[in-house]
């Protein structure tokens, strides 16, 4: 199928009209890139770009000395501590709160009620997303309307931790309880408990409809997918279900606010996202943008559960009430019951597919439970079909849908991979049955149809909103393939000898994004010492992925300095240029890339102030190992020579400055292959995961041991997602995990050998060649796995997590 | 600082090789004593002994300091991570979590280190499986454990006078010290 064919379809148009707009599509998002020369490098030529350069805090990291946001509880000797009262009904309102015998305990600074002056009654979203926010405004800081168990009521600020704690204890709640529903398909009912009255909602978002706890209701379509499923094909159908999975950061959620002395708001959070809270922050507050600061010290692990203003208004609130600097931790059985979680899901696939194996149509619907609240609802659903099903993006027609409902049930947000794991799972699970069925080995099957460089990719764009029409201009997706394959040694997998031990491969792909494609800016600005070393200032966040090497590998690569010679600071809105944040799979790329331009701008004037004291012409020379040398001539003179003539000089001085700002349609797929080794006993239906290896297309690789990190931990999650329970509810929506013991993490042991491979492409649009890294692998493992148990023993699991004993009843139903 | 918890009572302890006495509730637990006084190394992931961040050695046994009563180190000799070794004369094992990528956001390292020299004092030459035996009450949620248990199995080679040893699988797990020319390294493409 041409594409051609394809945009006729999309448009409805005729032949020679679809023409006419290919070549307009074509103009929009041409090939060839205008990249600069100076972005495309030889591996040999990279000096520090691709090296395995040492992690920037790793020093202070390994030693325990590097500080995160409770750290700097030693700072403020009158710091208060707050704790939270949070709803033990799931759906109710709060008629009375006696707050009198906490107020009672000696220690006690404030107790915060929703009638509180301090604790502003705007509506807000705790996504920390672009503006407009594309989630619902549905949330207070504290709530008199409490739809599930971990909704805040109340808080306190004490002068230590137990003294906090035991006023919470001391609070007495009265309600009246509504019904309540924790099932979506329940709750999406005309007749469900109903959690939102349109007058509750600001912002709402396309196809909400509060009646049916409906949040939203997005949807897009190529072609005419209903046709090509009424036509000569053959018609597969499959549902899958995904687990409610914790983020399980190891470091809480932890904020500590204080107004300073010169009446400035300041947060230290463990945040992905500082100029969001800020922006959120004003607005919950009526306080000026420019009057708040937030600054990220170390964080101990994000994954998108800090992509969000989940604790920061409790202790802003706190000690804009007692004029202390207050430090709110959250509690381990506060994370998994009231901080964030991965959105549980249902996801229908169907495909038409002809006889000879060509897909006509995909069509994918998913049904998310976003919990009690709507924060990152719209936005992961869309994601579900966005990111995986541009894999097949030859495919002529396709069609995705998604309702996404209201329960009951703790809060979901933003989490690596973002809705693609619980697409990827439906998609790679779905086409491995359909291959399967037909008689086509499910790699070759995936060959003929999977993306490849000079494809325009609709499907992202199909739905409007973030999504783009794109052009592919790298794929590694064949040599992912490959050398996976080599790897989990495929073609000679050795059966075992006992007769009731089945070995099996599965394999999945991924796609994912690099940022959101159209929505992205990130900032950077290099200041040069007179000693030739560099301040590179730059509001991309680093969360524990190694963002602030990331950095200042790109920024030594173009200054041709030592990486030593580099200072990073990020992530201070007072002096930090701006950045969207940690998520989306963007650090690198757009912030990298504004780094880049940073340096460049300093290094043209570092070369002008080098040909002013070589006397010679500036198309000469050039920067490397700490000089600025002539090419012709060989002669040079050290940045630190510049650095002092330009600060101290006797011509006119300069502070020799770059400036870097980076925003851009584009966002280049990464890919992945994953493959997965499972032995599996058929009378019992245990497992055990030999191996995994999993194969990544991220463009060039700005450090390989930082990213092969990447991949094996988003590997291990991944991991989870297929083997674990996640956060369990009982009946009443109440999460059952309160700490790692109860809470499903693969451990050590548990946890199969995972080998990561790096497939080198060059992404014109990124940093060096650089896209994304740290998503793509954590969509791959629920699809491969149950992949591999349907090659092993026949079976097929599609609802996670895989467990022996869904394998064993289905080995048992066959006998039958 | 306020102690967090029940009546207050002076225990002795030796941290870090410092002779000390401080104040402690006797509700609170030797993670929050330790960290009230300064060694911010000790880390609390979990609310009791749960995610093995807090790890110390008392009296040369690993314990989870969130998990056990200060006033039951009374008496005792406490070393946290920061005593093994400094940001310029690193620990083998520090050393070796460096070098070959086993730390991103590093909240769970102190303890994986502890652990991790506890493991190599008793047993200098472990198999992949007990190291991972080793580190199965240690939660690290960025890197999973590949790249941890590599990093320890390279540092009992280290240790043990050699410079690096290959995990199972065969992938090499030793890497250029930084400022080392990385001439092995091609950025991705290569094999090694």
């Amino acid at each position: 199928m041409s594409n051609d064919d394809e945009t006729a379809k999309a448009d409805g148009g005729t032949a020679s009209q679809s023409e006419t707009v290919e070549d307009k599509r074509s103009e929009e998002h041409p090939l060839e890139w205008d990249e600069p020369e100076n972005n495309s490098k030889a591996p040999d030529e990279r000096d520090s770009v691709s090296h395995r350069t040492e992690k920037y805090d790793d020093r202070k990291l390994v030693t325990g000395q590097a500080k995160y946001t409770a750290d700097y509880e030693e700072r403020y000797p009158d710091l208060a501590y707050a704790a939270v009262v949070r709803s033990d009904i799931p759906h109710g309102r709060v008629t009375d709160i006696d707050t009198s015998a906490a107020e009672a305990i000696d220690g006690v600074d404030a107790v915060l009620t929703p009638e509180s002056d301090a604790v502003p009654d705007t509506k807000y979203t705790s996504a920390g997303q672009s503006y407009p926010e594309p989630s619902p405004w549905d949330m207070h800081v504290l709530n008199e309307h409490v739809r599930y168990i971990g909704d805040p009521i109340a808080a306190v600020a004490a002068e230590d931790r137990a003294t906090a704690t035991a006023a919470v204890e001391a609070i007495e709640v009265a309600y009246e309880e509504y019904d309540y529903v924790t099932d979506p398909e329940d709750a999406f009912d005309e007749d469900a408990p109903q959690l939102f009255e349109d007058s509750e909602v600001e912002n709402e978002i396309v196809g909400h409809d509060y009646g049916r706890n409906r949040m939203a209701h997005i949807g897009g379509e190529l072609g005419d997918v209903d046709a090509a499923l009424d036509g000569d094909t053959h018609v597969h159908e499959t549902e899958w279900e995904t687990i409610r999975q914790s983020h399980a950061n190891v470091e809480k959620h932890t904020s500590l606010a204080y107004t300073n002395e010169d009446d400035r708001h300041v947060l230290i959070t463990s945040t992905q996202v500082p100029n969001h809270t800020r922006r959120q922050l004003a607005h919950l507050f009526d306080i000026p943008i420019r009057d708040i600061r937030v600054t990220k010290p170390r964080v101990g692990g994000g994954f998108g559960g800090k992509q969000a203003m989940v604790v920061e208004p409790i202790p802003l609130a706190l000690s804009l009430a007692t004029d202390r600097p207050v430090l709110y931790e959250a509690s381990r059985e506060e994370e998994f019951y009231a901080m964030r979680s991965r959105h549980p899901m249902k996801v229908k696939a169907k495909t038409a597919v002809t006889a000879d194996g060509d897909i006509e149509a995909i069509d994918l619907y998913a049904l998310s439970n976003t919990g009690a609240y709507g924060s990152h609802g719209m936005t992961v659903a869309g994601n579900v079909g966005s990111k995986p099903m541009p894999l097949y993006s030859k495919v002529p027609n396709a069609r995705f849908e998604a309702d996404i409902v209201h329960t009951n049930t703790p809060q979901t947000g933003a989490m690596r991979g973002y809705g693609a794991p619980q697409g990827t799972l439906a998609l790679e699970g779905h086409l491995d049955e359909v291959a399967r069925d037909i008689g086509l080995d499910p790699i070759e099957f995936r060959r003929r149809h999977h993306m490849e460089v000079g494809d325009l990719d609709e499907i992202a764009g199909m739905m409007g909103g973030e999504g783009a029409n794109r052009r592919i201009r790298s794929c590694g997706l064949d040599e992912c393939i490959e050398r996976g394959k080599d790897a989990i040694g495929y073609d000679d997998l050795e059966q075992p000898d006992e007769d009731h031990l089945h070995r099996g491969i599965g394999m999945a792909l991924s796609a994912q994004g690099t940022g959101v494609a159209g929505d992205e800016l990130g900032a950077a600005q290099i200041m040069m010492n007179e000693d030739g070393s560099f301040h590179l200032q730059v509001g991309g966040v680093d969360i524990g992925t190694g963002a602030d090497t990331a950095f200042l590998q790109i920024a030594a690569e173009v200054l041709g300095c030592d990486e030593d010679d580099i200072i990073v600071k990020s992530s201070d809105t007072d002096v930090t240029p701006f950045d969207y944040g940690a998520y989306a799979s963007s650090t690198t790329y757009i912030s990298g890339m504004a780094v880049k331009k940073a340096a460049e701008g300093a290094k043209a004037r570092i070369l002008d102030w080098g040909a002013k004291l070589l006397d010679e012409p500036v198309e000469e020379l050039e920067t490397g190992d700490g000089t600025v040398y002539s090419e012709g001539s060989g002669d040079s003179v050290t940045l630190e020579d510049i650095g002092y003539e330009a600060a101290y000089g006797d011509d006119e001085r300069e502070h020799i400055l770059g400036k870097g700002t980076h925003c851009t349609e584009e966002s280049p797929p990464p890919f992945a292959a994953q493959f997965a080794d499972v032995t599996v006993d058929e009378t019992t239906g245990e497992f055990e995961v030999h191996k995994l290896v999993v194969a990544v297309d991220c463009g060039v690789v700005i450090n390989p041991g930082m990213a092969e990190g990447q991949i094996e931990g988003a590997n291990h999650m991944s991991y989870e997602m297929a083997v674990s329970e996640g956060i369990t509810l009982d009946d009443e929506g109440r999460a059952e995990i309160a700490d790692f013991d109860e809470y499903g993490l693969p451990s050590a042991t548990e946890t199969p050998p995972i080998e990561s491979i790096l497939v080198e492409t060059h992404e014109p649009t990124g940093p060096f060649g650089a896209k994304s890294v740290a998503e793509v692998p954590t969509n791959t493992v629920p699809p491969a796995l149950s992949n591999a148990v349907r090659d092993a023993v026949g079976v097929r699991i599609r609802e996670m997590p895989i467990t022996a004993e869904k394998i064993k009843a289905k080995v048992d139903e066959r006998k039958d | 600082m306020p102690n967090t918890g029940g009546n207050a009572v002076d225990i002795e302890l030796t941290i870090n090789g410092e002779r000390t006495t401080v104040e402690a509730g006797s509700t609170d637990d030797l993670a929050t004593v330790l960290r009230q006084h300064g060694y911010i190394d000790v880390k609390c992931g979990c609310d009791g002994g749960t995610c093995g961040a807090s790890k110390v050695f008392v009296d040369g046994e690993v314990h989870m300091a969130c998990g056990m009563a200060a006033t039951d180190a009374n008496g005792s000799e406490i070393q946290t991570v920061a005593a093994l070794g400094a940001q310029d004369d690193l620990h083998p094992v520090q050393q070796a979590f460096v070098d070959n990528f086993a730390v991103q956001c590093g909240f769970c390292i102190p303890g994986m280190v502890i652990q991790a020299v506890a493991l190599l004092d008793s047993n200098p030459d472990p198999t992949e499986r007990e190291v991972r035996e080793a580190l199965d009450d240690n939660v690290c949620r960025c890197t999973g454990y590949q790249k941890p248990v590599e990093a320890v199995l390279d540092a009992a080679g280290r240790m043990q006078g050699e410079q690096s040893v290959a995990a199972d699988g065969g992938q090499a797990v030793s890497a250029p010290l930084r400022g080392a020319e990385s001439t092995s390294c091609c950025g991705g493409g290569c094999d090694e």
